[in-house]
C-alpha cells in the first residue's frame, strides 16, 4: 500500500481516486451538518444542549474527511467505477412510486389518488423489472400479478396489517 | 390457526360485500389512528375499547399506530382526514389538551377544529419516588424539594410525554419549574433508574408504576385524583396528603375530523358507550387502574369540555416550561 | 431443588395442548415475518395482540414470545439470502453469513445458524430460570454512567469489526453517530437536522436505514456485476454442516452464548451489542482474521448464538423487575397488561405458573423453531435459484410492504429510496456500511445516556471514572481499540521494510 522511493520522488499526486472522492465526500457531509445546526444551542457540560453532539460529530466527519483525502496522496488505492445509472433510476424510481400511490399523497398542486397495493405492487415490480438486461416482457407481468396477489393475501389476511388494497374499486 | 383462517374468510367476505353497495355507516373497516408505539397505555386502551366496538359497528375497527413527535403526527393525519367517519383516532391529555402549549407549530387545534367523539378512560397519576428518597409523605416531599431543588433529580419519559406534562405541572405548581430534569426516552428506562436510585422522583400512570410500588422497589406519596385507587389503596390522594390543588389525569379519548356528519357520531357514541358498559370489557379496562369515565364524559360535548378545561390548566405551566 | 420443581411445573404448563399449538403458531409466524424484511416483531406482536384475547393469559404469552425470538431465527435467512438484516442483531449476519452464501455454502450458513441458536436458546433457557432472579441485580447496577461506557466500548467494537482501511470504518461509525442526532432533541423538543421536514422529526427509522443501505443498494450493486450474483445461484450446497465445520464452530457458539446472554440482560437494549461483542472476539482470537468478511463460519456461528440467547435473556429483567429492556419487549409488557398480569416484581410468586410456563416453552420453541427451520433451509436456499430479474422486483416488494407497515408512512419508502441511492454512494466510495449501522443504533442511547449521567452528576465528567463499573467498561474500551490499532500501525512499518 505505502509507497518506494522512486514513487515517493514523483512528489504529490492523487493516487487513490476513490479515497480522494470518500474523503471529500465526508467533508462535504460534515460542513453542511454543521452549517444545518448551526443554530442549535452547544449548552454548556452541566445541561448539554441540542447542538452539542451533532456538531461535535459534524467537525470529526469532516477532520476524518481531511484526513482520509491525505492519505490518498500518500497511498495507493482504488479508482473510481462508473455508475449504473439505468438500475438507480428504475429501481430506487419504482419504490418511490410504490411510496406515492400505497396511499395517496399531495405535492403541491399535484394530487395523487390512495391507489392501494394492487395497483402500487404491479407498478414497482414492473418498473424495477425494467432495470434487468434480461428482462423478458411477459414473464415479467405475470409475476407482477402474482406476487402482487400473494402479498395482498400474505401482508393484508395473513399477517393481517392495515395495508390499503384498492380503496377506490374494493372501499378497503 | 383456525382463527386466523376464519378471520380470512370474513376478511374476504367483507372486502367483496364493502366495494358493492354504500348503505348505513360503516359499510367497510374503520381505521383509529394510535399515535403511539404499540404496547403503550393509550395503545392498550384503543384495543380494549376498539374489539369491543368492532362487534357493534359490524365493521373490524382497524388500529394503525402512526408514533411519532409526542402523538401529535398522527393525530393531524386523524384530524385532516376526510370527515367521513372511516379515520378516527384514540388520544390522551397530551395530543389534545397539552400539544398546542407544547408545540408551538402545531398542525391541528384539537379545542375548535377537531369533533371530539367520547373519553374512554382516565388513568390516575402518582407521585412516585426511589425508596431511599427521604421525605416520608407528600408534605415533607414538598418542604424537601423547595428546599433542596439544586439537589434533587426528576425523571420523566421525554418531552410531550405524560409524565413530563404532569410533573411540569406539579413542579409549577410547586413554584419550583427549573428543577433538574432527566430526560428518558419512555417511561421504561425512566423507572428502571428510579427503581436503582439514579434519579429521585417522577410522576406518571398508575398502570405504569403500580407494581414497583406494590413490590417496595419505589415509594408512591400521593394519587393526584379524587378517589383513592383499588390498585393501590393504601396511598392517599393529593387532598388527603395536604396538596389538594394537584389534581390531573391522564385520560384517553376518541376523536375525529371537524365535520363529522351527526349520524355517524351518534354510533361511535353508541357503540363507545356499548363497549365501556360491557362487563368484559369493563373488567379489562378495570385491572389497568382505569377510571371509567362518566355519562357525561361519553358524550361529544362532556369530552369537549375536558379537554378544554384542562388546556386551560395546563397551558400556562407549558409554556413557560424550560425546553 | 426449587428449579427443577418449578421446571416440572413450568412443563406441565407448557406441554398442554392448547399451549403447544400456541406455541408452535407463535415460532411458524415468527419465522415468515423475520424472513420477510421490513415487518418486524413489534408490528406483528401488537397485530395478534386482540387475536390473543381468547386464550388465557400464559397462552398467549406463550405464542407472544414465540413470535419474538422466531423472529431472530428467520431474521437471519434473510441476512445471510439477501443480505438485508431485518433487525439490529442481524446485521454482523450478513458480513459472514452472505458471503458463504455467495461462495455457494448458503445451506450450511443457515444450519449453522440454525443450530447455534438452538443451542443458544437451550443454554439461555436454563439460564433464565436458574439465574433470572439473582441477575435482575445486574440490571439495576447499570445507570447513566455505566451505560454510556458500555456504549463508548460498543463503537470501539466497531472499530475491530472493520474490513480494510480503518480509517474509512473510522468514518462510518461518526456518519452513523450523525446520522443518529437527526429529528426532534429529547430534552428540548427543537429539532435537529430535519430541514424542517415533519416526517423527519422523530429521527430516521433503523428499518428504513438498514433496508435502504443493505437492501436497495445491494440490489443496486448486483444489477452492476451481473457475475456477482451469478455465483449465489450457481451452487446450493450442503444443509448440515460436516465435521470440521461442526468443530470450528463449537466455541464460537460456547463464547457467543455466554456474552449475548450476559449483555441481553442489560437494560436499554444491551442485546444489540451481543452478536458484534461476539463478532469482536471471533475476530481477534482466530488465527487468520483476514478470513472473516470473506465466508468464516465462526463468523455465523458466534453472532448467531449471541442474538438466540440475547434474545431470550432479555425476558429477564421483563419477568422479574417488570420493566422491559427493548422496545418488543415494552410491547410484551402491553400484552401482558391487556390480559390482566402487570408486570413486575411480584410475577415470579404470584403466577408462577405464568412465569415457569414460559420459560418451559421457550425451551419447547426453541425446539419447534429447529424442526420448523431445518427442513426449510433447503426450501429457502431453492429461492436461490430464482433468477435474478424476478429475484430483485419480489425483494423490492417486499422491502417496500415492510417499510410502509413499520409506520404506516408512505414517505418512509421515499427515504429507504434515498438511502438506497446513499448505500450505493457509500459502496462505490469503498466504504463498509455495517459500522454506520452500529454507530447509528448506539448513537441514540449514547447520547441520551451521556447527557443524563452528567445532568445528574452536575456536569462533571469523573463520573464516567468514578464509578467503577463505568471505568471499568472505559479500560476495556481502550484496550480494544489498543489492540485493534496497534496491528495495523505495525503491520504499515511491515509493508515499509518489504517495499
Amino acid at each position: 500500500m505505502s509507497l518506494n522511493p522512486i514513487e515517493q520522488a514523483q512528489g504529490l499526486r492523487i493516487r487513490s481516486q476513490q479515497d480522494m472522492a470518500a474523503g471529500l465526500f465526508m467533508v462535504v457531509l460534515g460542513v453542511f451538518a454543521f452549517l444545518l445546526s448551526s443554530d442549535l444551542p452547544l449548552g454548556s457540560l452541566r445541561q448539554i444542549g441540542p447542538g452539542m453532539l451533532p456538531k461535535s460529530f459534524a467537525v470529526i466527519c469532516a477532520g476524518l474527511g481531511v484526513m482520509l483525502s491525505l492519505a490518498s496522496l500518500r497511498f495507493n488505492g482504488e479508482k473510481l467505477t462508473g455508475w449504473a445509472w439505468r438500475g438507480v433510476f428504475l429501481v430506487l424510481g419504482g419504490a418511490c412510486l410504490f411510496g406515492l400511490a400505497i396511499r395517496g399523497f399531495d405535492i403541491g398542486p399535484i394530487h395523487i389518488p390512495q391507489l392501494g397495493l394492487l395497483v402500487a405492487g404491479p407498478l414497482v415490480i414492473l418498473i424495477s423489472g425494467l432495470a434487468a438486461d434480461d428482462m423478458k416482457w411477459k414473464e415479467l407481468i405475470i409475476f407482477a400479478i402474482a406476487m402482487t396477489t400473494a402479498c395482498a393475501l400474505l401482508f393484508k389476511y395473513a399477517l393481517s396489517l392495515p395495508i390499503p388494497l384498492a380503496p377506490w374499486l374494493l372501499g378497503i | 390457526m383456525r382463527k386466523l383462517t376464519l378471520g380470512l374468510a370474513a376478511a374476504i367476505t367483507i372486502a367483496f360485500a364493502g366495494g358493492v353497495q354504500a348503505q348505513t355507516y360503516p359499510t367497510r373497516p374503520v381505521t383509529m389512528i394510535v399515535p403511539f408505539a404499540a404496547g403503550g397505555p393509550t395503545d392498550i386502551i384503543a384495543r380494549i375499547v376498539a374489539d369491543h366496538m368492532s362487534k357493534t359497528l359490524g365493521q373490524q375497527l382497524v388500529i394503525e399506530n402512526v408514533a411519532g413527535a409526542g402523538g401529535t403526527t398522527g393525530i393531524a393525519r386523524a384530524i385532516t382526514a376526510a370527515p367521513d367517519g372511516y379515520t378516527i383516532a384514540m388520544g390522551h391529555l397530551g395530543t389534545f389538551s397539552a400539544a398546542p402549549a407544547t408545540y408551538p407549530g402545531l398542525k391541528y387545534d384539537p379545542i375548535n377544529g377537531m369533533q371530539a367523539i367520547g373519553l374512554a378512560g382516565g388513568t390516575p397519576i402518582l407521585i412516585v419516588a426511589r425508596k431511599t428518597f427521604e421525605p416520608k409523605d407528600l408534605k415533607e416531599f414538598v418542604t424537601y424539594v423547595k428546599a433542596n431543588s439544586e439537589k434533587v433529580n426528576e425523571a420523566h419519559a421525554g418531552l410531550g410525554s405524560v409524565s413530563w406534562t404532569t410533573c411540569t405541572l406539579l413542579k409549577a405548581q410547586l413554584g419550583v419549574p427549573k428543577i433538574n430534569a432527566v430526560a428518558y426516552r419512555g417511561t421504561g428506562p425512566a423507572l428502571n433508574d428510579l427503581v436503582s436510585g439514579q434519579v429521585d422522583f417522577m410522576c406518571d400512570q398508575i398502570v405504569s408504576v403500580a407494581e414497583q410500588v406494590k413490590a417496595g422497589n419505589i415509594k408512591a406519596y400521593a394519587i393526584a385524583s379524587k378517589q383513592r385507587s383499588p390498585a393501590l389503596p393504601d396511598v392517599p390522594t393529593t387532598a388527603e396528603a395536604g396538596l389538594p390543588e394537584y389534581q390531573i389525569e391522564a385520560w384517553n379519548g376518541i376523536a375525529g375530523p371537524k365535520g363529522l356528519p351527526k349520524d355517524v357520531v351518534d354510533r361511535l357514541v353508541a357503540a363507545l358507550d356499548k363497549a365501556l358498559n360491557d362487563e368484559g370489557t369493563k373488567k379489562r379496562l378495570l385491572e389497568l387502574g382505569t377510571v371509567m369515565p362518566t355519562a357525561e364524559e361519553r358524550t361529544p360535548a362532556g369530552f369537549a369540555a375536558l379537554i378544554k378545561r384542562d388546556a386551560d390548566r395546563l397551558s400556562p405551566a407549558l409554556s413557560a416550561a424550560p425546553k | 431443588m426449587d428449579m427443577i420443581a418449578n421446571l416440572t411445573l413450568g412443563f406441565g404448563v407448557a406441554l398442554s395442548l392448547q399451549n403447544l399449538a400456541l406455541c408452535f403458531a407463535g415460532c411458524f409466524i415468527g419465522t415468515l415475518i423475520g424472513v420477510l424484511p421490513g415487518v418486524g416483531p413489534i408490528a406483528t406482536i401488537a397485530i395478534l395482540l386482540p387475536i390473543t384475547f381468547g386464550v388465557d393469559p400464559v397462552g398467549a404469552l406463550i405464542m407472544l414470545a414465540g413470535i419474538y425470538y422466531g423472529a431472530q431465527y428467520g431474521g437471519s435467512t434473510t441476512a445471510i439470502l439477501v443480505n438485508i438484516p431485518g433487525e439490529a442483531t442481524s446485521v454482523v449476519t450478513t458480513l459472514d453469513g452472505h458471503q458463504m452464501a455467495k461462495q455457494g455454502r448458503a445451506g450450511v450458513a443457515l444450519g449453522v445458524a440454525a443450530l447455534g441458536s438452538f443451542f443458544a436458546g437451550c443454554v439461555a433457557t436454563v439460564f433464565i430460570a436458574a439465574l433470572g432472579a439473582p441477575l435482575t441485580k445486574l440490571a439495576l447496577l447499570f445507570g447513566p454512567a455505566e451505560y454510556f461506557s458500555l456504549m463508548v466500548m460498543g463503537l470501539c467494537f466497531a472499530v475491530v469489526l472493520a474490513r480494510g482501511s480503518i480509517l474509512k470504518a473510522f468514518c462510518m461509525i461518526m456518519l452513523g453517530l450523525l446520522l443518529s442526532t437527526v429529528g426532534t432533541d429529547l430534552e428540548t423538543g427543537q429539532e435537529r437536522l430535519t430541514f424542517g421536514f415533519p416526517p423527519l422529526s422523530d429521527g430516521i427509522d433503523f428499518a428504513v436505514l438498514a433496508m435502504g443501505v443493505f437492501g436497495f443498494a445491494e440490489v443496486l450493486r448486483n444489477l452492476e456485476n451481473p457475475e456477482a450474483r451469478d455465483v449465489v445461484k450457481a451452487k446450493i450446497g450442503r444443509l448440515l454442516p460436516n465435521w470440521s465445520e461442526i468443530k470450528q464452530s463449537i466455541n464460537p457458539v460456547l463464547r457467543g452464548t455466554f456474552i449475548g446472554g450476559i449483555l441481553g440482560i442489560l437494560p436499554g437494549n444491551g442485546a444489540v451489542l451481543g452478536p458484534f461483542a461476539s463478532y469482536t472476539i471471533e475476530k481477534k482470537i482466530a488465527k487468520d482474521p483476514s478470513r472473516f468478511g470473506r465466508g468464516a463460519i465462526e463468523g455465523v456461528a458466534g453472532p448467531e448464538s449471541a442474538n438466540n440467547a440475547g434474545a431470550q435473556t432479555a425476558f429477564i429483567p421483563l419477568l422479574t423487575l417488570g420493566i422491559p429492556p427493548n422496545a418488543v419487549m415494552a410491547l410484551m409488557v402491553g400484552a401482558m397488561t391487556i390480559h390482566g398480569i402487570i408486570p413486575g416484581p411480584q410475577v415470579m410468586t404470584k403466577n408462577p405458573e405464568l412465569f415457569w410456563g414460559m420459560i418451559a416453552s421457550m425451551w419447547i420453541g426453541n425446539l419447534m423453531l429447529v424442526i420448523i427451520n431445518l427442513p426449510l433451509v433447503g426450501v429457502w436456499v431453492k429461492l436461490l435459484q430464482v433468477p435474478y430479474r424476478l429475484m430483485f422486483p419480489a425483494i423490492l416488494i417486499f422491502c417496500c410492504i415492510g417499510i410502509y407497515s413499520v409506520n404506516n408512512q408512505p414517505v418512509d419508502v421515499a427515504f429507504t429510496a434515498m438511502f438506497g441511492l446513499f448505500g450505493y454512494l457509500l459502496i462505490k466510495l469503498g466504504f463498509e456500511p455495517a459500522p454506520m449501522l452500529l454507530g447509528f443504533v448506539l448513537g441514540k442511547l449514547l447520547e441520551e445516556k451521556m447527557r443524563q449521567a452528567l445532568i445528574i452528576s452536575r456536569g462533571s465528567f469523573m463520573t464516567f471514572i468514578e464509578r467503577p463499573i463505568s471505568a471499568g467498561l472505559l479500560i476495556v474500551a481502550v484496550v480494544v481499540l489498543a489492540i485493534a490499532l496497534l496491528p495495523s500501525i505495525s503491520k504499515k512499518r511491515d509493508e515499509v521494510f518489504v517495499e
